[in-house]
């Protein structure tokens, strides 16, 4: 620093000053100075008027017996977005909500330089509130079953609940006149991970807010021993771990389906799906009996290692005809056994005409080497049967498409997966709202 | 973490269908048989399938 540049100038280093509660006559630190406009005594929790210099009691009250204790202790000092805080106020606040309380607790944290701000939590689930800086703008809307919003900074809030807090417990001091009993009507806002609150008793409305902040990190900041507690259930703010993924994935799944198909196109193009073997063969009557078993002429499988395509046409009306098939290399011996039928049944009945089966039928066999081969046919069929005409087509190297439709559904089932657990997350949010979805039990009920 | 996971796993998915696709894969039913004697072709009455009789449907509504 020159000598002629004057000295910084700002607030005094906070130093703790020592008083004694009027009441009990325990010692009372006040931390936050002037700032403060009650202070509640650590010993006997009198509500006194720290702005008297005689500690004038404003309240007393019972406290009842096991009463938790902070979590984070009164004095305890932090480190919130960077600036160093202390824990100088608690106060336990509730909503009665069907008849059932709900308890949630605020801690007061003070920085002499940056003022006050909040800490919430509510069953494990912590939230970082400041005052707002502007009024946010609340429209209504047009639709009863839509929640009403409010803009603030042009970001867009959905109105989440409406309620009456009731404060139940303080301990510490606070820039205001905190009394337990006290009644505001809270209205919350949420934008995930924000939430806009505004309190309003009497005709005074504050607005705030809140961070959603895992205890993991409020932790951290202050150096508490121990864990946080667990978090229950979805806080109103809580980001969902999926939600901010689903536009990702399907995404994704749209280009990985663009890709599929381009795949699907390439390989259906550069099949070779050569006609390697075709011959007409029949089963006629009184033959059954006899050795029906035969090999075809010798077929030559070019090219790389790849699937052969066996089709069977037959001309089975209201009748089968079933074919053991072998695919058999000459010179190797390797061989590829498989049955496959073939069958059609129509008819007319009080229902109409009906048909089944098909009069033709495909396999592919799997990854054939190159090389000669013939096959070994054995067909059967009803003992007393027409005369029945069939054909073989035997291709190499055919696009099988099964693959493509399976890795489209593998594409597309953790999507949907994502996009429902979103979906549950949200519902499990909403639910504890002033607008629950509709459950479909209560739908019915209703009809 | 559960972006690079499903980025990973279509990747997968993709390289798995083309590989099938183009190894010749098949999802039908049927049984590889090795050293199959030469005699078959001679005498294919000698030879037994492993899918005989399994025809059972007598079909019709």
């Amino acid at each position: 620093m020159s000598a002629g540049t004057p000295p910084l100038t700002g607030p005094p280093n906070p130093q703790a000053k020592a008083l004694n509660c009027p009441s009990c006559g325990a010692a009372i630190t006040l931390r936050s100075f002037q700032q403060a406009v009650t202070v509640v005594c650590d010993s006997c929790h009198s509500i006194l008027d720290a702005k008297d210099p005689n500690l004038q009691i404003l309240q007393k009250f019972a406290v009842a017996v096991g009463e938790g204790h902070p979590l984070i202790p009164l004095g305890t000092r932090g480190k919130m977005r960077g600036v160093d805080y202390e824990v100088i106020g608690f106060q336990r606040r509730s909503i009665k909500v069907e008849g059932i309380r709900y308890d949630w607790h605020e801690y007061l944290l003070f920085n002499p330089y940056k003022g006050f701000r909040y800490l919430t939590e509510y069953q494990g689930h912590w939230n970082d509130v400041v005052v707002c800086k502007e009024l946010p703008l609340i429209s209504s809307s047009a639709l009863s079953s839509m929640p009403a919003t409010a803009n603030y900074f042009g970001e867009i809030y959905k109105h989440f609940q409406t309620s009456d807090a009731n404060t139940n417990f303080v301990l510490g001091e606070f820039p205001w006149q905190v009394r337990v009993g006290e009644h505001a009507t809270v209205t919350d806002y949420v934008r995930p991970p924000r939430m806009l609150s505004s309190e309003k008793t009497g005709n005074e409305v504050s607005w705030s807010l809140g961070e959603y902040m895992y205890g993991a990190d409020i932790w951290k900041a202050f150096n508490l021993s121990g864990s946080p507690p667990e978090a229950i259930g979805v806080y109103e703010n809580q980001p969902s771990p999926v939600s901010a993924n689903v536009k990702y994935v399907w995404a994704s799944f749209g280009i990985f389906l663009a890709l599929l198909l381009a795949l699907m196109i390439f390989f259906d193009v550069t099949a070779r799906k050569e006609l390697v073997f075709h011959s007409s063969y029949q089963v006629i009557p009184g033959e059954s009996k006899t050795e029906a078993s035969f090999v075809t002429d010798i077929f030559e499988l070019k090219g790389r290692t790849s699937n052969v395509e066996v089709t069977t046409s037959a001309n089975v009306r209201n009748n089968w005809i079933y074919l053991n098939y072998a695919l058999i290399n000459q010179n190797t011996g390797q061989a590829w056994d498989f049955g496959r039928e073939v069958s059609f049944y129509s008819g007319y009945d009080s229902d109409g005409s009906w048909s089944e089966g098909s009069d033709h039928d495909s396999v592919v066999v799997p990854s054939v080497p190159p090389g000669h081969y013939y096959l070994r046919i054995e067909p059967e069929t009803t003992p007393r049967h027409p005369n029945i005409s069939y054909s073989v087509d035997v291709k190499r190297d055919v696009p099988v498409s099964m693959f493509f439709l399976l890795a489209f559904l593998a594409l597309l089932v953790p999507a949907v997966l994502i996009s429902f657990r979103a979906l549950a997350f949200e519902r499990s949010r909403w639910s504890e709202s002033d607008h629950p979805p509709i459950k479909l039990s209560q739908s019915e009920d209703d009809n | 973490m559960l972006r690079k996971l499903y980025l990973l796993y279509g990747i997968v998915v993709l390289g798995g269908a083309g590989f099938a696709q183009y190894r010749g894969m098949s999802l039908d039913k049927m049984t590889e048989l090795k050293n199959v004697p030469k005699s078959v072709r001679d005498n294919p009455g000698s030879y037994r399938a492993v899918y005989m009789g399994y025809h059972h449907y007598t079909g019709g509504k």
